[in-house]
């Protein structure tokens, strides 16, 4: 069986943009709040369903879609981090206890999702065609996810270095009492980083239902990829996350032609984040952030 | 359906579900970790009790087998987990579990992939009517959670729990003072594994089948929800909060049977239950998280009546005294 | 001195290049009080912790009863009686102040999982002594009447006490105490000094970190001057009193 390397390329970095877009609002919480908010996955989900509800169900336009569940998204992270996280680490939970009602927190939103959309599948209409530049099967969703990932972090690399904002964020992950005592609202940081996250969740998860099909699991199927991002690009490290989101990009989609190539299922691309997932937090659970020392 | 067989299946459902929070409750009431795949090693019990009991091997011999294995995956798992900082490894076993049921689901010829394979009951008795059926099944489930409970009441008032619950107090301060802290949580989690993987396999032959949409990570947080709200750290709590939420999820799925006697548009109303019910589950544990931490039980302190008279003898000896 | 009780041989530990503790060599010997003092961040604790085996040295050697110790884990090390209490209180807060006892005692037979379920008499046996030892203890630090509450509704002298306590419990052969009179009333620390030097008589050596140095040099038979991971002065207590340069370490960063 002939390979098409280039498109094993292309593919790769489709993942990767969709894995970074979804990533980064994890690894930030993760780094700030110091612990895994597992309802991330749902945060990506209901972006997909709030992006089908204007695309499909009141057919407006897709940057609009984008901009409400954006908004949505973000809007609900941000209430569960002040309605329900901060309150419960005020009270000295302690991690497991976070981690507990952030997967609580996932069941209510999957299952609001499918109470209100059911849980048939659900697709996009207007995601375009695909069509061929010379070697590669291209869509232009494709081609609009790639230049969401770029644009995202660039604008990420901006606001982290040069805005009060994303300085503080720094600041806060890497310090939090040399920031509070600094002078910097460490809760303020937090909440925005939360609102700013789960909206970018939400991206993604618009990108990916529009790329498959949306059904309340669609943030829980990506969520082992995503957790590996953030794990091997080093948690609350945004530019180790660029850098994992596309190694793991490029591993599943060479992964999948060596599955093929050996006859097995290629459901098991999945593992193949899982397996990277795990050997990180054995091997280096600091993740890649020992190459970017200062960010 | 009969009536009674509701009560009696709600039964051996709360024994079965008893057996994993007590697991759980070994795992992260005594010994503080939190264990996320929970789901994980009752697969691993079910898997092989379907397997073993397709061969014609006696069903005792296949439930120690579930245990064994189950077990062994525990020890396997812990090895390199327990290294991990409490996030780290609730990520690397919730991913473990994930990936048994992707592994399950693809391999056809293990056990039928996703359209899973039948499963024979452990005793079965010819023409035995329902209820029967069921009785028997209460007894099987019921002998085996007694045992696990002594078991655990035991290690738990024992200087090996006291050890165990130092540990998950302050696990360097334990470490210094003496405890081997991989060594006690590793048999946590070993022995945690073989109890889930024995309710795995009672969970199976009850149902006469097994696929993987039965190990959703769904069951790993139900089983959570029972040991948070019941109080960790409490054997009796546990199985009160495994009783209360059993009663909510079959108490859904008696309602499903007559929702058409209900003065709603049953449709919608049979569509969205099971959805409600986890939305209140989400709710109930956050609640009891924000507001009762410790459970509806409160962690149980060591019993010990060697302490008390020793400390009683010497208060009387010294009013003797004075 | 080839049978001193711990060796510790040019031990150097750093962090990020920062040397905490640069080449320190001391000796303990059996029985008495030995001292280490010095100003903050000259490395005590630091080296502490690297006797404990919570930190593995980077250079250097240490041995206790002639044993190499320093690739040992802390369990191993207290088991063999390097005791350690600490500054801040580390108690099983959820535990009562009994099980906070027991828990420390060394060589339980109870503490082995299958000892535990299947040798209920053996270990039943041994924990009633160590009851009677624990209360022992409890009455000399003034905690019987809380033994059956939980640590974490003593107050904090208590629990400091209790910290001491139950490093007491078991029975060490070296006891590192950092700071045991840091925090409690003068007059209880004094008892305590008093208590720890009559331990000593009796075979126990301390090692011991402390800020207050009247109690200290009351007490100690010989002490260790630290200054920038370096042991910079060592000596009596007169003998140091005496040395100029001891005060230019202590106060010079006043």
């Amino acid at each position: 069986m002939a390979v098409n390397w280039a498109q094993v390329i292309f593919n790769s970095a489709v993942t990767g943009s969709l894995y970074l877009i979804g990533a980064v609002g994890l690894t930030l919480t993760y780094g700030l709040s110091k612990f895994p908010n597992f309802a991330h996955a749902e945060l990506i989900t209901l972006g997909a369903f709030v992006g089908y509800f204007v695309t499909e169900q009141l057919g407006l336009g897709w940057p609009l879609a984008l901009l409400v569940a954006f908004i949505s998204s973000g809007l609900l992270g941000f209430l569960c981090c002040c309605g329900i996280f901060q309150p419960l680490a005020r009270r000295g939970s302690s991690i497991i206890h976070l981690m507990v009602a952030s997967i609580a927190l996932g069941f209510i939103f999957r299952h609001s999702i499918g109470a209100i959309w059911t849980w048939k599948p659900l697709y996009f209409t207007g995601t375009g065609s695909a069509f061929d530049f010379g070697p590669l099967r291209i869509t232009h969703l494709w081609l609009w996810l790639i230049f969401a990932a770029l644009a995202l972090s660039l604008a990420m690399h901006l606001f982290m270095m040069y805005t009060k904002m994303g300085k503080a964020i720094r600041a806060s992950s890497s310090n939090p009492g040399l920031a509070q005592a600094s002078g910097i609202d460490v809760d303020r940081v937090i909440r925005v980083t939360w609102f700013i996250g789960a909206g970018l969740a939400a991206v993604a998860g618009v990108f990916r239902g529009a790329d498959t099909q949306i059904w309340p699991m669609t943030g829980w199927d990506i969520i082992l990829p995503i957790f590996a991002v953030a794990i091997l690009g080093g948690i609350g490290n945004f530019y180790g996350a660029i850098v994992s989101a596309f190694i793991i990009g490029l591993a599943e989609n060479v992964g999948v032609v060596g599955l093929m190539a050996l006859g097995v299922s290629t459901t098991y691309r999945i593992g193949i984040a899982f397996l990277i997932l795990i050997v990180t937090l054995i091997v280096k659970p600091q993740g890649l952030a020992m190459l970017f020392r200062r960010a | 359906m009969d009536p009674l067989l509701y009560v009696l299946d709600l039964i051996v459902f709360i024994g079965i579900f008893g057996i994993v929070s007590l697991s759980l409750n070994l795992e992260f009431g005594f010994a503080g970790l939190a264990n996320f795949g929970k789901v994980a090693f009752f697969l691993i019990g079910a898997y092989t009790y379907a397997l073993l009991s397709q061969t014609g091997i006696p069903f005792y011999f296949c439930l120690i087998a579930s245990a064994l294995v189950s077990a062994v995956f525990g020890l396997l798992i812990s090895l390199p987990a327990l290294r991990l900082r409490a996030d780290y490894l609730a990520i690397a076993i919730l991913a473990f579990g994930e990936i048994l049921r992707l592994i399950v689901k693809s391999e056809d010829w293990l056990a039928g992939g996703d359209w899973g394979v039948t499963v024979a009951r452990a005793i079965s008795i010819e023409g035995a009517s329902h209820r029967v059926d069921a009785l028997i099944n209460i007894g099987l489930v019921y002998f085996c959670l007694l045992v696990f409970f002594v078991v655990i009441q035991l290690l738990a008032n024992s200087p090996y729990g006291r050890a165990m619950r130092a540990i998950r107090e302050d696990e360097l301060a334990a470490e210094v003072m003496g405890k081997d802290r991989t060594k006690f949580k590793a048999q946590a989690l070993m022995m945690g594994s073989a109890m889930a993987g024995v309710a795995g396999a009672l969970y199976v032959q009850y149902l006469h089948c097994v696929l993987p949409g039965m190990f959703m990570p769904m069951i790993t947080f139900t089983v959570w929800i029972m040991v948070l709200v019941g109080g960790p750290g409490n054997n009796w709590g546990v199985l009160l909060g495994a009783a209360l939420v059993q009663i909510i999820e079959r108490g859904t799925n008696i309602l499903k049977d007559y929702i058409r006697f209900l003065p709603v548009d049953p449709t919608l109303l049979e569509r969205i239950l099971s959805d409600l019910q986890y939305i209140a589950f989400g709710i109930l544990i956050i609640i009891v998280l924000l507001w009762r931490p410790q459970g509806l039980l409160k962690e149980s302190k060591i019993r010990s009546k060697v302490q008390r008279l020793a400390y009683d003898g010497r208060r009387a000896a010294k009013n003797k005294g004075s | 001195m080839e049978d001193a009780l711990l060796k510790i041989k040019e031990v150097s530990k750093h962090f990020g290049g920062v040397y905490a503790v640069n080449s320190v060599s001391l000796d303990i010997n059996h029985g008495g009080i030995c001292g280490l003092v010095g100003p903050n961040g000259s490395g005590k604790t630091t080296l502490f912790n690297t006797v404990l085996g919570l930190h593995k040295p980077d250079h250097g050697e240490i041995y206790f009863h002639n044993e190499y110790i320093s690739h040992l884990p802390p369990y191993k090390i207290y088991e063999r009686g390097l005791v350690n209490a600490f500054q801040i209180p580390r108690l099983f807060f959820n535990l009562s102040v009994m099980d906070n006892m027991l828990v420390a005692a060394r060589g339980q037979e109870g503490d082995r999982l299958l000892n535990s379920l299947f040798l209920r008499n053996r270990w039943q046996k041994q924990e009633k002594g160590l009851i009677e030892e624990a209360l022992d203890i409890l009455e000399f630090i003034e905690l019987e009447p809380w033994a059956f509450t939980p640590a974490a509704e003593l107050s904090g002298g208590q629990r400091k006490l209790l910290e001491i306590g139950r490093a007491l419990m078991a029975r060490p052969r070296l006891l590192l105490l950092d700071e045991p009179a840091a925090g409690i009333n003068p007059v209880l620390g004094k008892k305590i000094f008093q208590k720890l030097e009559a331990l000593s008589t009796n075979g126990m050596a301390l090692f011991i970190v402390e800020h207050r140095l009247e109690i200290l040099f009351e007490y100690a038979t010989w002490v260790y001057v630290m200054d920038k991971g370096k042991i910079a002065i060592a000596g009596q207590p007169q003998a140091i009193v005496d040395n100029p340069d001891f005060y230019a370490i202590y106060l010079g960063e006043e």
